[in-house]
């Protein structure tokens, strides 16, 4: 029995010392499954040339300080978002913007599309941080808030909603103008800002084909209509209001009773013409 | 123990089918074992977990042809019939959304996606020689060489891998590539997955059509079966970009009769129809995340320079000129989120198969902290114990089958199919079970894929609107704070989380139900590309209103050219929407509109590059600078953001600043409001949003570059199909309402 034992064994350490030689392990000996990962940042982004335009939640960035301008921008979303601290968002964003910007060489404008890649040198200027910035200055400071838009339209003018944000703010000018002339000059500023924010999205026989909306931009028509409204364009109000209620036909509002307060003014409209006409 | 019977009997069958050129019956193996050999063979077994396994061969177990999965059923009939039912065996090979969206991308490469093999003599315009897929290829060195079966690699390896033998070959190479292919003569790799009674490949009379009578699955059609997962030699390093074993199904695949299992001391199998594994790597892999890594991670190449947002490219030898987006992230994401430790609710690392095999989310709650959320959810990592095995049939010499924890492989997650059950039956066999079907299982699980799918959800999230302003004024500002957290084990969604679409649906009402905001909501609308020219009554067709998007869906053109001029992909329609929150929270920091979770592909359009539609003149837009837009096919994204969705156990609080109508508009109206305020919030899912498979449903359609219809979806299909679950989590709050002096 013990040497029929011991056969096996010396036959089994036979059969593995065939075995081994000549054979290669495909397995990587350092991997350990569930263990070993990659040893960089999967969530922090190199640039290419962009920046990650967006929000990354900050801490699956592992940034202990800020090095650089898109670090000083994710902070600032960090701050405003998570730790509702305009402020420092404030701070943070205009940090950035310092060290990604034309007027100081370290950004700039891409117009050509060789060439690009992680080298490109300078970053490309970002428009996520002006656009959060601007947004932050609107009610404060409007006249920044808006060159900070014109920076993002410099960047990508076919970014919708740009030259809304725009025309909101010159409306806000509008609003606490306190002569006349000021007020009139910054609601046409507004109602041009408008105006190039609709040309982006144009209204064709194409589109209509396709979506069969005869009108789009709700919002931007509502506000159009409020600005003739508060300017006595009643003309112009009962234009934007039928081009609102066209626009919310397929799409409501997210503020859904516009659309009946729209209807109540349009009549109003209608009979103060039907007046004037006895 | 060592010594005990069960394991005396499993030795002689391991010795009888390795790959030594002995004899194991020269052995005497008829005859017990002494304790000194099985101490020796436990030894050994350490050294062949280590070091014997080789490349292309890395099983020294006899050659075993790849198993259809009805040769598993006898001895393993419940994980048989429980793997039928999941979306990943079988629906997927014949989903019209994934062959769809297959056949788009070679409309636009010129077919570059289907599998190439090493007898293809394919040379491209460029000079490269393509004889290779992205299963041949390792290391991958060529762009092109990830294409070749993209798609299918993943959802077919094993398949593709025969397909290195014509003879066992389903889904050919195309006759032409890029400016040679024929649009026209493409079929939907699902064409491909029939055979008749023989066995013989037989095909849909034209393309895209119905499978022929009497025709019935193939091998390929039953998609990630029994032997993808249970032959496996490990991770495939090589394959993976970053050399870690992550994505585009970088594992090792055997055709060998060691079948490998999750338990350390296997029973030796009856008639040795296969031996049980005992490398412990091997099953340790199996076991764990890192196993489901290597597939649920999906890296899109992307020509030079790649991500314009994230430069990423294959670290192994000669592919640094591979770059890539990470399109399915959902295995990084489990990586580096909560669960992979101890810093999450349960205290242990809880894995893919703690959520996704055992019995959640039906195997009972758990109450837990998530900042400052309490949180009351189903329990991961809860394990029926059965045996693992059909007792009596199963072991050699009808050994006694202990019980054990027992994983499920239903494999639930958030899809489910998207055609009628007889069309799924008529395809994958009379047998295939309806994904809506009564009553439950032994443990009491729903057997209806549907019904699971909907518990999942239905654990995934929670939302609560506690930090909400308790008072409002007419004409003031409503501060609505809704604080949502995932409790997956990835982001949610996760997966295809470009398309996969949750959001918060959120309004404001008065007391008589007076509509104050809404986000969130849809709208029953017509959809003339389509043909669906009048609104018909059904909303979950609809899509949200924070963007207006139509996607070409491209044009037969001869000759064929590839690109999106004639194959389409970009946007003929794309404007801002009244919800416009997306856009409005990420890129301007703006309080209002849509909390959108899903993740997005991006176009960066350079410089020159047409963005597809016209202005107002009729001239195409041709952007001077960068622009950013959102596209609905991965073939053409540029880049891609995928942190929109939520990260697991990291709660995230979306505030709405609502503006309140003033009393003067109030009574415009006509409309006197009742406090107090409702505010009501819920998350909604769906699996994808209606403007991708309507694009989907264009391009191939009759209209489509191929020029005649294949098959797949319309808006018949979509309208009947296409569910948008509600409600998933919900919260709601009252809001006290300051009356006008």
């Amino acid at each position: 029995m013990m040497l029929r034992a011991l056969s096996l064994c010396a036959c089994w350490l036979f059969m593995w010392a065939a075995l081994l030689p000549g054979q290669t392990n495909p397995q990587d000996p350092s991997y350990v499954p569930g263990v070993t990962f990659q040893t960089t940042n999967p969530n922090y982004p190199v640039r290419n040339p962009f920046y990650f335009e967006g929000r990354i939640d900050w801490n699956l960035l592992q940034i202990t300080n800020p090095s650089n301008a898109w670090e000083y921008a994710q902070r600032g979303i960090h701050e405003q978002d998570d730790l509702l601290d305009n402020t420092s968002a404030i701070t943070d964003y205009q940090r950035s913007i310092s060290m990604n910007n034309l007027s100081n060489g370290t950004c700039q404008i891409i117009t050509t599309a060789t060439g690009l890649g992680a080298a490109t040198n300078p970053p490309p200027c970002m428009f996520t941080v002006r656009l959060r910035l601007g947004n932050l200055l609107i009610e404060t400071d409007p006249a920044a808030a808006i060159d900070l838009f014109k920076e993002v339209l410099n960047i990508d003018p076919l970014r919708l909603g740009v030259n809304g944000m725009i025309g909101e703010a010159y409306t806000k000018i509008a609003e606490e103008a306190s002569a006349f002339t000021g007020r009139s000059a910054a609601y046409n500023n507004a109602i041009g800002a408008y105006q190039a924010e609709l040309d982006l999205s144009p209204v064709t026989p194409a589109t209509i084909a396709l979506t069969s909306d005869l009108a789009n931009n709700a919002h931007v028509h509502w506000a159009l209509a409020e600005i003739y409204r508060a300017t006595g364009q009643s003309a112009g109000e009962g234009r934007e209001l039928t081009l609102y209620l066209q626009a919310t036909q397929w799409h409501s509002d997210t503020y859904a009773w516009r659309i009946q307060l729209a209807n109540a003014r349009l009549k109003t409209l209608q009979s103060q013409v039907r007046g004037v006409r006895r | 123990m060592l010594g005990s019977t069960s394991e005396m009997f499993r030795i002689p069958r391991l010795l009888q089918h390795l790959n030594t050129g002995h004899n194991a019956q020269s052995f005497g193996m008829s005859v017990r074992i002494n304790n000194v050999f099985l101490i020796l063979f436990f030894v050994t077994t350490g050294l062949w977990a280590q070091k014997p396994v080789g490349n292309p061969v890395q099983s020294p177990f006899a050659d075993q042809p790849y198993q259809k999965p009805q040769d598993c059923l006898p001895c393993h009939q419940r994980q048989y019939d429980e793997l039928r039912s999941s979306v990943k065996s079988g629906y997927r090979a014949v989903s019209p959304l994934m062959n769809g969206l297959e056949v788009a991308g070679n409309f636009l490469n010129g077919g570059l996606l289907r599998p190439q093999y090493s007898d293809s003599t394919e040379v491209l315009p460029d000079g490269v020689v393509l004889n290779k897929n992205m299963f041949t290829a390792s290391p991958l060195t060529e762009t092109r060489q990830v294409q070749a079966g993209f798609c299918f690699t993943c959802h077919n390896a094993q398949v593709e891998k025969l397909g290195e033998n014509p003879a066992t070959r389903e889904v050919p190479s195309p006759p032409g590539l890029q400016n040679l292919f024929r649009p026209d003569l493409l079929r939907p790799l699902r064409d491909y997955a029939l055979v008749d009674a023989g066995g013989n490949q037989v095909l849909p009379a034209t393309v895209g059509g119905p499978a022929p009578p009497d025709a019935r699955p193939s091998l390929g059609a039953a998609g990630i079966t029994c032997d993808v997962c249970h032959n496996i030699g490990g991770a495939d390093l090589n394959r993976s970009f970053k050399h870690d074993g992550f994505a585009n199904m970088s594992l090792l695949l055997n055709h060998t009769i060691e079948k490998v299992g999750p338990f350390a001391f296997p029973i030796a199998v009856k008639n040795d129809f296969h031996v049980a594994s005992n490398d412990p790597s091997k099953i340790g892999l199996l076991k764990s995340s890192a196993f489901c890594n290597t597939c649920h991670d999906v890296r899109v190449p992307v020509a030079a320079p790649g991500d314009l947002q994230n430069l990423e490219y294959n670290l192994n030898p000669g592919g640094t000129g591979v770059t890539y987006f990470r399109l399915e992230n959902l295995s990084t994401e489990w990586q580096v989120g909560g669960y992979n430790g101890t810093a999450n609710p349960f205290g242990k690392v809880t894995t893919c198969q703690d959520c996704h095999m055992s019995q959640f989310p039906f195997g009972g709650n758990s109450s837990y902290q998530v900042g400052d959320l309490h949180i009351t959810s189903p329990t991961p990592g809860v394990y029926a114990r059965n045996y693992a095995a059909v007792p009596g049939v199963s072991t050699d010499q009808n050994y006694p089958l202990p019980k054990r924890d027992v994983v499920s492989h239903y494999f639930t997650g958030v899809d489910v199919p998207l055609m009628a059950t007889n069309e799924l039956q008529g395809r994958l066999g009379p047998d295939y079970p309806d994904p809506n079907q009564q009553g439950v299982d032994e443990y009491g699980i729903p057997l209806s894929l549907g019904a699971r799918r909907q518990a999942l959800l239905d654990a995934a999230t929670r939302i609560n609107l506690a930090k909400t302003d308790s008072q409002a004024s007419l004409g003031g500002t409503l501060a609505v704070r809704a604080e949502a957290v995932s409790l997956t084990g990835h982001r949610f969604p996760a997966g295809f989380s470009q398309e996969r679409t949750a959001y918060i649906q959120m309004s404001v009402t008065d007391d008589n139900g007076f509509v104050l905001y809404q986000s969130g909501y849809v709208v029953d609308k017509p959809h003339p590309d389509t043909g669906e020219t009048a609104p018909d009554g059904n909303s979950d067709d609809e899509d949200l209103e924070h963007v207006h998007a139509v996607v070409n869906g491209g044009k037969y053109a001869a000759p064929y050219a590839t690109g999106a001029a004639s194959n389409g992909s970009l946007n003929d329609v794309f404007e801002t929407g009244p919800d416009d929150g997306p856009d409005s929270r990420v890129y301007a920091g703006v309080n209002e509109g849509l909390v959108l979770f899903r993740n997005e592909l991006t176009k960066v359009f350079l410089p020159g590059t047409p963005i597809g539609r016209n202005d107002a003149g009729g001239n195409p837009i041709v952007p001077a600078k960068p622009h950013y837009e959102e596209t609905f096919n991965a073939a053409v994204a540029t880049t891609v953001d995928n942190f929109r969705s939520l990260q697991p156990l990291v709660p995230r609080t979306f505030v709405y600043e609502i503006t309140l109508p003033s009393q003067a508009e109030l009574q415009e109206m006509g409309v006197t409001l009742q406090g107090p305020l409702h505010v009501h919030a819920q998350i909604n899912y769906e699996h994808f949003p209606p403007v991708f498979t309507r694009y989907l449903a264009k391009t191939t359609g009759p209209d489509g570059p191929a020029g005649h219809d294949m098959q797949l979806l319309n808006e018949a299909t979509i309208d009947t199909y296409l569910k948008n679950l509600t409600g998933i989590s919900s919260d709601d709050f009252t809001v006290a309402l300051e009356q006008a002096k």
